[in-house]
């Protein structure tokens, strides 16, 4: 490719290329729009603010992510992501990729899932793909596409590819955070961590603020339905804030209320500063051979990434 | 806003873990280890408020209340913000696993200044309560944009657009926090006042 002075397209090329963004934008709305209409089944659109997913529900399994010794998941598959994420090649970034999709595979999980991590980072790495290209600097050598009659309308060939190399590290990472999360209970994979070193206060509360999302969850949706049925809609105006200010101070009142009560329940069932412990751990050959090799992959890839392309 | 997988470079990324285990540990440090419990169960409240969208124009932004959590909990904000930052990672993908530390960071530094801040201006009449609270709320989204701004600008000049357009993309947000911040106080002034004192979970009996 010529590298050097701007490579200009017609201008119908930046139409098209919009016409293709905003297909894919509506052909993403549609998707998620039925799928949202599928999970919700009151059929109440304010209901999506509430939805919380289950983090181990598939935590019972046989698969080999499920039968890897915790601690050594935990810290083998932590290394390797930290490995991914200093990627700063297409190449090397794809390979991760496809291992990705290779471990939710392995693990048995629902693809979907994934997915769904894969959309809440849509916002954010789409505003990397977009952003990017036009306001990255031009160096020596960077091949820069204009079209004709909007020479201010700079696209920087570079920067879209440092876009799509962050976006595909990412979307590496976020498939590996199901077959790390997902493949046990959560009390156990906080146990393990336990284990390995955070401050047994910090397990504790990561474990209560969890369980009480829950709880709290429910609450906030009884307490938003009773609103919406007295009339209350969300519009964008100063009146809404402050409804959604008065509810927000009565959720906490009854929630500062609610700790007083769980605090005094826990002390009345013996609760000395300790959590009982109920998962074994024993770790075999085998685990240390997933894991030292999944390390070595890690930074394998690293080197790759440095030395070969 | 938070960052996701990938994005900040591998020194900033471990610079953001060590910067928040020394905050997170100074928090635990300073916070009544019988109160730790309550901090993690109103945790859960405040990740809950934050999954409340407001509608802005055509689109809508989810609440962060950082100012909120620092107002409300005082030091033990930082442990606070980081379990939430930690849990919105684990269940949505909220931030990425490797951006943790630089997430937590990001939040839980401007929750503490917040507190700081609203305990500093806000007298005794309710008036005095909700302006202090309505600067402390959208202060710390002020301080929580422009750290994540330079977390990005860390990243090399290549960044400096998308860290502009995150500043302009949060401007509304600034506005929005403030607001809620200060209808939440001026509900607790009216409601339950202890709260907003400086223990703001009373000991147990």
């Amino acid at each position: 490719m010529n590298s050097n002075g701007p490579v200009e397209l017609p201008l119908y090329a930046l139409f098209l290329l919009l016409g293709g963004l905003g297909g894919l934008w509506l052909l993403s709305a549609l998707t998620v729009g039925r799928q949202a209409r599928r999970s919700a089944a009151a059929g109440d659109e304010s209901e999506r603010d509430w939805s919380v997913p289950t983090l181990d529900s598939e935590g019972r399994g046989t698969s080999p992510f499920h039968r890897w010794d915790l601690r050594i998941k935990i810290v083998s598959l932590f290394l390797f992501i930290l490995c991914l994420s200093g990627l700063s090649q297409l190449q090397t970034a794809s390979l991760a990729l496809i291992v990705g999709f290779g471990s939710i595979a392995v693990a048995r999980l629902p693809l979907r899932r994934s997915l769904r991590r894969i959309s809440a980072m849509a916002a954010f790495l789409g505003m990397f793909l977009v952003v990017m290209p036009l306001t990255a600097p031009v160096k020596a050598g960077d091949t820069v596409i204009v079209f004709e009659h909007l020479h201010w309308l700079t696209f920087n060939v570079r920067g879209f590819h440092l876009a799509v190399v962050i976006s595909v590290k990412a979307c590496a990472i976020a498939l590996l955070v199901e077959p790390l999360i997902a493949t046990a209970p959560f009390s156990s994979s906080v146990q393990a961590m336990a284990r390995l070193g955070l401050p047994e206060t910090i397990c504790q509360m990561l474990l209560l603020a969890h369980r009480y999302i829950y709880v709290f969850q429910h609450e906030a949706q009884r307490m938003h339905r009773g609103m919406r049925v007295r009339g209350f809609r969300k519009r964008f105006d100063l009146e809404t804030l402050r409804i959604l200010g008065n509810f927000l101070g009565m959720l906490l009142v009854r929630s500062f209320e609610r700790t007083q009560r769980v605090h005094d329940a826990m002390l009345c069932r013996g609760y000395d500063g300790r959590l009982m412990w109920t998962t074994a751990f024993r770790a075999t050959g085998m685990d240390w051979v997933k894991g030292v090799s999944l390390v070595a992959g890690g930074i394998g890839l690293l080197v790759l990434d440095r030395f070969w392309f | 806003m938070h960052i996701s997988d990938g994005v900040l470079p591998t020194p900033v990324t471990l610079a953001g873990f060590a910067a928040s285990f020394a905050i997170a540990a100074w928090s635990v440090r300073k916070t009544d280890p019988d109160q730790l419990p309550k901090v993690a169960v109103v945790t859960s409240a405040f990740f809950v408020a934050s999954l409340i969208h407001v509608p802005m124009g055509p689109t809508s932004v989810h609440l962060l209340l950082p100012g909120l959590v620092g107002i409300l909990l005082g030091n033990a904000a930082f442990i606070s913000i980081t379990l939430g930052i930690v849990l919105q990672s684990f269940l949505f993908q909220f931030g990425g696993i490797t951006a943790i530390g630089a997430n937590a960071f990001m939040m839980g530094a401007p929750a503490l200044t917040a507190g700081w801040v609203f305990r500093l201006l806000k007298g005794a009449t309710l008036g005095r309560h909700m302006v202090a609270a309505a600067f402390a709320g959208g202060g710390c989204v002020v301080l929580a944009v422009s750290i994540l701004a330079a977390l990005l600008y860390a990243g090399g000049e290549d960044f400096l657009g998308v860290a502009k357009i995150a500043i302009l993309a949060h401007l509304p947000v600034i506005g929005i926090e403030s607001a809620v911040a200060a209808f939440t106080v001026s509900f607790l002034y009216k409601v339950k006042p202890d709260l907003l004192g400086l223990d703001a979970i009373p000991p147990s009996p």
